[in-house]
């Protein structure tokens, strides 16, 4: 630890952190857009980086891996179209908060959270990353299967408000989608109908900037809206208020950064599952707030946004510990690690190299504040446009977030699609998340089903063997008792 | 002013974004290339081939004066991307990688592409498969383990890729030359080396079927030990690690990367594009990168490729008229 804080003044020098900073704004503006992911940034910034010394190269690379969540809840919040799978469960209650004139306020919190998040689950990085990667491994088909089915109901449960049964639908018609293409373990071709343009399955982003973003403009267009806002206020900015904020939900922030370290760490898992995890589980300990949240809840701000950048975090473990990058960004970092010869593995964290990335790591946190207030200050200047100018500009983003994807029109149509869709559903009080997020979670679940009753060679009752499956079935059977009595409880007032 | 700012900056943005900044240059006297080019990638950002991918795409701009983005069309184990890369507009602009999966994914019945629906342009890698078991493994040669496969048909665990991938069936085509079946093993499909790995590093698999580059951390760090290898010599990055052939398995199995085009470019311009990717894989700077990125560089051009797939097919129709009828 002392070599960390050691390692932190040399990094402090104009030559490292200039190109630091403007990487991690370029890489604020790159995950801003929608359709362009975190991925393709860290992908772009890489040429680059090569141009400089090491330590400038590490610096500007890490960095951007780290902003591309909180930019994609920048248009999440104001736009309501989320940028990444991750940024989806921060939508709802943020983008309510943007409704009522305070999205400036919401992103502020959400920036703090972010990292602070960010910070926390760098600091559990360092000090628990041998044992959390035994543990990581030590997970199975099952284990996942479970883990996935819980972010999956506990996200429907919480979206969905008093409708659970709609919520439902809506998660299953969701994993009706994602069941289009080539199957994940036999590439056989499923409900293409013979269209070669279906092989591929519905792509998840277009369908998500459609669902949400779309739909928002076709309803503006149609006037369904009964007083339809003239603008969007982006509300004033008041850092010390948010910070107020984050301290007094302190627990929440506390209980999601460690849902989130622990979700991220299983490399089967990710960021959006830590999110949404996060989210349904501060619903679940509050009992006062949980009719609010949904409806611009701060608590539902606060838990997604901080867990899923512990999660990016987190998601190091494995990667450092064993080497098994757990996504496509962690993988292109990886790489960048061995042009410079740092190679992963238990040693790393007792060596000086190690302790310098940890300082890129835990600085990194700290400079995402000034890039993210200058991501939020634009975009504010954005909504302050007239209605119709920031619904001309959703269409704008929607079509090349669709298109930049696959650099595909097919993902245009299906972006088109999805957001009749989503009026239609909305119109129906139909809630969107758990149709995303069946989309999300459905194929994992999937896969992690077949691939454990594969390797149990169809023993069923190894579905529950061990008893990290066992743990988290009995709180899935839980969490469905207490949703469905919601809904019990919901016709009863009716009746009343 | 507000309004124009911001419409100015959205306008930078997404060109920086989208990295438009192409210099019409001509390089030789055929107006080729007139556009940007792609190269059409069927496997995921961040994997071996995307960055192979990425950094031909980067020389390419270097050399030709044109931009050149990587698009990813991943699914069905390559099936979608090596459509995409086939069918693309015949002008030159569209450069396919193609790998491994094309000599058998249409002998499984996956694709109807063959290497017969490109112009193929060249090779630039190929990295065999090796077997990898945990360090503390029973089993220290290939014997061994065949014959605990031959033991307990069925009980053991493995995997590597999807059902039909590219290392699933190079274990195929080993277990059938020393007389065993497919279903010998229970293959646990997953979606990659990296994902088989760390389920062996959890003792879920009992061992794993992949190139040697691929599992090179976790051999190095003393986590996994590789059996064998099965090509006709051995690695020299990795020359402890015996072959399939010394250990008695007359079986060599490669996972090979390249480039092609449609079938209907234009020759000259397709001539074009193979004498600068050549020159491209013949560079110090190339091999300085797959050396970091621990890929063995085998380059074919032309003809000779042409021929190399021809043989890959023929490999595979042997083994898999046995694996698709047991």
């Amino acid at each position: 630890m002392l070599e960390l804080f050691e390692a932190i003044p040399s990094l402090l020098s104009l030559h490292i952190l200039v190109p630091w900073l403007l990487a991690m704004v370029f890489g604020v503006f790159v995950g801003s857009t929608p359709g362009l992911t975190a991925t393709m940034a860290v992908a772009l910034i890489v040429p680059f980086s090569y141009q400089l010394d090491k330590e400038a190269a590490l610096a500007m690379v890490i960095g951007v891996s780290f902003t591309a969540i909180f930019a994609g809840d920048i248009p999440a919040t104001f736009l309501r179209i989320p940028g990444t799978p991750a940024s989806a469960a921060a939508t709802l209650d943020a983008h309510e908060l943007a409704k009522n004139g305070r999205g400036r306020q919401a992103l502020l919190v959400n920036l703090l959270c972010s990292a602070l998040g960010g910070v926390g689950g760098v600091i559990l990085l360092i000090y628990l990353s041998p044992a959390l990667a035994k543990v990581a491994v030590g997970f199975g088909a099952f284990d996942y299967f479970w883990l996935c089915l819980l972010g999956l109901i506990l996200g429907v449960s919480v979206s969905s408000g008093r409708r659970p049964n709609l919520g439902l639908l809506a998660a299953a018609l969701g994993f009706a989608f994602a069941m289009i293409g080539r199957d994940p373990l036999t590439n056989q071709e499923r409900f293409t109908f013979g269209f070669s343009a279906l092989e591929e399955g519905v792509s998840f982003i277009p369908a998500m900037i459609g669902l949400f973003g779309m739909s928002e403009v076709f309803r503006a267009v149609c006037k369904i809206e009964a007083h339809p806002p003239d603008r969007i206020t982006a509300g004033p900015f008041r850092p010390i208020r948010s910070l107020g904020l984050v301290l007094r939900h302190f627990p929440t922030f506390l209980q999601s950064l460690l849902t989130g370290t622990l979700v991220g760490a299983l490399p089967g898992a990710g960021a959006d599952v830590a999110a949404w995890g996060a989210y349904g589980i501060s619903e679940k300990t509050s009992p006062k707030e949980s009719d609010n949240f949904g409806k611009g809840e701060w608590k539902g701000v606060i838990a997604p946004t901080s867990a899923n950048n512990a999660a990016v975090a987190a998601a190091w473990i494995p990667a450092l510990v064993f080497g098994i990058p757990g996504d496509a960004v962690t993988a292109i970092v990886l790489g960048v690690f061995l042009v410079y010869d740092i190679t992963p593995g238990v040693e790393l964290f007792s060596s000086g190299q190690g302790s310098f990335i940890f300082a890129i790591a835990l600085v990194t946190q700290l400079l995402l504040i000034p890039a993210g207030l200058l991501g939020i200050q634009f975009f504010s200047q954005l909504v302050r446009l007239p209605r119709g100018m920031v619904l001309t500009s959703v269409v704008v983003f929607s079509v090349v977030g669709a298109f930049a994807m696959n650099n595909s029109m097919v993902d245009v149509w299906v972006m088109f699609a999805f957001g009749l869709l989503g009026l239609r559903l909305e119109n129906a009080k139909v809630p969107l998340a758990p149709l995303i997020l069946g989309m999300i979670l459905g194929p994992k679940v999937e896969v992690y089903l077949r691939q454990g009753l594969i390797a149990a060679n169809g023993d069923v009752s190894a579905i529950v063997a061990s008893v990290v499956s066992m743990v988290m079935s009995i709180m899935f059977i839980l969490t469905v008792l207490l949703t469905l009595s919601r809904q019990l409880v919901r016709k009863k007032d009716e009746v009343i | 002013m507000s309004i124009m700012k911001s419409a100015l900056l959205i306008c930078l943005l997404l060109l920086v974004a989208n990295g438009c900044d192409s210099k019409p240059t001509t390089p030789e006297n055929n107006d080729f290339p007139t556009g940007n080019l792609q190269i059409i990638c069927p496997w995921g950002a961040g994997g071996g081939t995307d960055r192979i991918s990425r950094y031909f795409a980067e020389q390419l701009k270097e050399r030709l004066g044109v931009n050149c983005v990587v698009v990813n069309r991943t699914g069905g184990s390559g099936a979608v991307g090596h459509r995409a890369g086939a069918e693309a507009k015949p002008d030159g602009n569209t450069i396919a990688m193609i790998t491994a999966e094309l000599s058998t994914m249409h002998q499984l019945g996956i694709t109807d592409i063959t290497y017969r629906d490109y112009t193929p342009l060249i090779q630039m890698n190929g990295d065999p498969a090796a077997i990898m078991v945990n360090a503390d493994s029973e089993y220290e040669d290939l014997d061994a383990f065949l014959a605990a496969v031959k033991q307990t048909p069925g009980e053991l665990k493995m995997s590597g890729t999807a059902t039909g991938g590219t290392w699933d069936l190079a274990r195929v085509g080993l277990f059938q030359k020393a007389g065993l079946t497919k279903d010998d093993v229970t293959w646990v499909p997953t979606k990659g080396s990296a994902e088989s790995i760390q389920m062996l590093l959890g003792g879920h698999l009992d061992a794993v079927c992949c190139s040697l580059p691929e599992a090179a951390l976790q051999l190095n760090g003393g986590q996994l030990k590789a059996i064998a290898v099965m090509a006709k010599d051995r690695d020299s990055a990795f020359d402890d690690v015996p072959t399939a052939i010394e250990q008695g398995v007359e079986w060599s199995s490669i996972g090979w990367r390249g480039f092609a085009t449609q079938v209907d470019t234009p020759a000259d311009t397709a001539n074009i594009l193979r004498t600068t990717l050549t020159d491209i894989a013949n560079s110090e700077a190339f091999r300085d990168f797959m050396r970091v990125q621990g890929f063995q560089i085998d380059v074919k051009s032309g003809e000779e490729f042409t021929t190399f797939l021809e043989r890959q097919d023929n490999q595979w129709k042997e083994v898999l008229e046995h694996y698709v009828s047991q």
